[in-house]
This record gives C-alpha cells, sequence and structure tokens, in this order.
C-alpha cells in the first residue's frame, strides 16, 4: 500500500473513526460488566468472565484489522501472521489447569501435613 | 537495505514491514509467556486472589476508595486515542504531507507521555499501600495475606508493558525529528511512520490483554 488514492483516504479516515466508536463503546462495556462480575455471587460469575474475554478478542480484531491494517495485506502474509497464535490456545487451557492442579495438590498436601 | 526496499516479494510488503511484524510476533510470545504464568499463578491461587475492583479503586487527587477501576480506564482510553493519532499520521503519511504526518505524532507523544504518568501514578500508590514485588496486602479472604505473585505479576507484567510504552515515545520523538527535517521527503517514502506505528499499535493490542488479565477478570 505505496500510494493511496484521496478516494481511499478518506475511506481509511472513515474506517479509523468508525473503529475509534466501536473501541470506546466496547472498552465501556467491558468495565461495566467487570464491577458488576465482581459483585456477583460466585456460581454466577463465568458468564461474564466469558463475556470480557470475547470483548477483549473483538477489540483486538478491531485494533489489528484497521489501526494495523492487516485486512489490507496479502493473505499468505496476514496467515504467517495469524497461524503462531494458535499455539497459545493450546498454552492458555494447558497452564490454566496446572494451576488448578497445583491448588488441588496443595490443598491435599495441607490436609495430610497440617 | 535499498535492494531489499525495491524487491516486494510474494507478500508485496517491504522487507522492513514484514521483519517489524515478525518481530511483534515473537515479542507478543514473550508478553504470552508472562500472562499465561500469571493464569496459572492465579488460579493455583484461587482462594487468596485479591479482586481488582478492591485493590484499584482509587483516583489521585480524589479521597477514598470508591472509585473502581476508573483511572486505568481513564489510561486505557488514553492509550486508545493515541493509537488513533497514530494511524492518522501513517495515513497522512501515505499522502506524503509532511506536516500532517507531524501533527499527529505530536498528540501520539504526548498521549504516550500521559500513560507513563499515570502508570508512575499508580505504582507510587500501590508501593505506599504496601505492594511490592514480593509482598501483597490485598486479599480475597478478610484478615489474610495476598499471594505474593499478585504483586511480583502485576509489577513485571505492567513494568514490561511501560518499558515498551518507553521505547515507542523514543521511537516516535525520533520519527518527529527526522519528519520535521524532511528526511522522509527526500526518500519519496514515509514507511518508516508505517513502521513504527505498527509497533505503537502492538503497545495497544498488548495492553488490551494485560488489561483483561489483571483489572477486567
Amino acid at each position: 500500500m505505496a500510494e493511496m488514492t484521496q478516494q481511499e483516504y478518506e475511506q481509511n479516515k472513515k474506517d479509523v473513526y468508525k473503529t475509534t466508536g466501536i473501541l470506546a463503546v466496547v472498552t465501556v462495556v467491558e468495565v461495566l460488566g467487570s464491577i458488576v462480575y465482581e459483585n456477583m455471587v460466585e456460581d454466577l460469575r463465568w458468564p461474564l468472565m466469558v463475556f470480557v474475554t470475547l470483548a477483549s478478542v473483538i477489540k483486538a480484531y478491531w485494533i489489528m484489522a484497521i489501526f494495523m491494517h492487516v485486512g489490507h495485506e496479502k493473505k499468505g502474509f496476514i496467515l504467517t501472521i495469524l497461524f503462531p497464535f494458535v499455539f497459545l490456545v493450546w498454552a492458555i487451557i494447558a497452564f490454566s489447569a496446572d494451576g488448578a492442579a497445583w491448588l488441588e495438590m496443595r490443598n491435599a498436601l495441607n490436609g495430610i501435613l497440617f | 537495505m535499498h535492494e531489499w526496499e525495491s524487491l516486494k516479494g510474494p507478500f508485496n510488503a517491504s522487507y522492513g514491514k514484514v521483519m517489524m511484524w515478525y518481530f511483534l510476533i515473537s515479542d507478543t510470545f514473550v508478553f504470552a509467556a508472562f500472562l499465561v504464568a500469571y493464569a496459572a499463578a492465579r488460579t493455583s491461587n484461587a482462594e487468596t486472589w485479591p479482586l481488582a475492583s478492591e485493590v484499584f479503586n482509587t483516583v489521585p487527587g480524589l479521597s477514598g476508595h470508591g472509585y473502581p477501576l476508573v483511572f486505568v480506564s481513564f489510561m486505557t482510553f488514553v492509550l486508545i486515542i493515541s493509537s488513533v493519532t497514530m494511524v492518522r499520521a501513517v495515513q497522512e503519511g501515505f499522502m506524503m504531507n509532511r506536516v500532517g504526518v507531524m501533527k499527529y505524532l505530536i498528540p501520539t507523544i504526548a498521549m504516550g507521555l500521559v500513560f507513563l504518568g499515570c502508570q508512575y501514578l499508580e505504582w507510587t500508590h500501590l508501593i505506599h499501600e504496601g505492594m511490592t514485588m514480593w509482598h501483597t496486602p490485598f486479599s480475597a479472604i478478610e484478615g489474610t495475606e495476598g499471594p505474593q505473585q499478585f504483586g511480583m505479576f502485576f509489577f513485571t507484567i505492567t513494568g514490561f508493558h511501560g518499558m515498551h510504552v518507553i521505547t515507542g515515545v523514543i521511537l516516535n520523538i525520533w520519527l518527529l525529528l527526522e519528519t520535521a527535517k524532511g528526511r522522509f521527503d527526500k526518500l519519496g517514502s514515509y514507511a518508516m511512520v508505517e513502521k513504527i506505528g505498527l509497533f505503537w499499535h502492538f503497545v495497544d493490542l498488548v495492553w488490551v490483554y494485560v488489561f483483561l488479565g489483571y483489572y477486567l477478570l
């Protein structure tokens, strides 16, 4: 994208301001959601947890697509950028499970020793 | 470098831009390692892990503790708006508009500095409350010590992010000076604005996840 026509320029400008609006609204909703969530009873927390996580993914999508204009790149380039993140999905699942296992192990040990 | 710039390759992007992206991917993995370790430490201390709305509930200049997440939301907005002015500078660069690039780089730098100032205030406040790398005075269970990992991960992760903001501000100041000198007009390309712009947006992108992990969840 070395050269930009006047028309493309105007369009890109519009996209940027639209993205700004989306990011602002999503952030406000996230913060309100989080404050509500932290004041909820334990069992009702997970839907809001899923909600703020999805909201952050939406924010990341708009920042990458419009601000970093990944949407304008060649398909092969986009794939080399996005593919490595697949590994992170597993890392998050595995390490969260590991943390839960440490907690269980510590509690079990405390039961035996103390 | 000039040979590379003329070779667009299958990605139809300059060498510098492709390498900036690959650097950002590797940097993503550093941040991801921090955040994933944080997730493991947090789940293994689930009972005592303090609630964000009870730790981050003050605003500098206002007394009392009744403002959950207000100050950090302000910081988040500062970063989002600085990202907007940065992308506008990149667009003005594509139009070869030197004055336009400078007009949008100046508020970007200013907001980067505001963010760092806010982080300084937040850190000093928490340190005054007694939080260090090895000690957390906050806990979800009344009257107990908080998990020490809370403070450790907080200062490590937000510190590492702040270091990126400092780097971005320095790069942007350099960019502003070189633009003012007319270097990119002489080169015939404002591609450098785009590359540094990518780094700056990355800082904003990482903050989305730091904000999610530490303040929202």
